[in-house]
């Protein structure tokens, strides 16, 4: 594989990471599905994932970035696994909608999955850590948009986090923006 | 506090951006950290598994 076909995966796979995280944003701002404490973190983890491939879109593909986007991973699955656990009995509830049966922890642990099994497949390839020739233009424009959705929603987040949960910690349930409401 | 770790990873792909590898690197590992003490606050309730 080329670093520069390496490199358009990593923008696919950070548009798809990017993609997860404006659904949820969707979800919440749309649909008015409030995201809980745990899942304020699980969207963290997919920034703390996203940004190994953001450095693979950056400084080329190196092992150490695919490293950043697993332990990334690891600890965002870790998250969503607890949140799985908390509901995993019948009868002890769950928090917000379901998506084709799943409800949205249960998706964020199988794209967390997901994302460590496309790194550990992309490592696979040696080639492209071996780079002599210049990045080609033609891939320029879709790592540049992955990068900048990818800030983009990382900002968006900071602001309906503060919106909702104020300069504290969340409530276990939030029902409302705590901003909004004035404390 | 809870915006905390979108904070800090803003700001490592921000730094990433204007090509600082190291710079990133710590504010990545900072909002790692700071995601997994305010999990740490947030896993108050036991489990009960028990079948």
């Amino acid at each position: 594989m080329s670093a520069d076909l390496s490199k358009l995966l990593n923008a696919i796979g950070l548009l798809a990471i990017s993609t997860v995280l404006a659904l949820a944003l969707v979800d919440q701002l749309w649909f008015g599905d409030l995201p809980c404490p745990l899942c304020i973190l699980q969207r963290a983890g997919f920034f703390a994932a996203g940004f190994g491939i953001a450095l693979n879109l950056i400084f080329g593909p190196k092992p150490s970035h695919y490293g950043v986007a697993i332990v990334g991973a690891i600890a965002g699955g870790s998250i969503s696994l607890r949140q799985i656990v908390l509901h995993i009995i019948p009868g002890t509830g769950h928090y917000g909608n379901d998506v084709f049966g799943l409800h949205l922890y249960t998706w964020a642990f199988i794209a967390f999955a997901a994302i460590i099994l496309g790194c550990a497949i992309m490592l696979l390839d040696d080639r492209q850590f071996s780079r002599a020739e210049p990045m080609s233009v033609r891939l320029k424009v879709l790592p540049l948009s992955a990068l900048l959705l990818f800030l983009t929603l990382a900002i968006a987040n900071i602001a309906s986090t503060v919106a909702l949960c104020g300069a504290g910690l969340c409530p276990d349930d939030p029902k409302t923006y705590m901003l909004l409401q004035g404390g | 506090m809870m915006s905390l770790p979108f904070v800090l990873f803003a700001c490592a792909v921000g730094a990433a951006w204007m090509r600082q590898r190291g710079v990133s690197m710590g504010f990545w590992a900072l909002g790692l950290i700071a995601m997994l003490v305010l999990f740490r606050f947030h896993v108050t309730e036991v489990l009960m598994i028990q079948l």
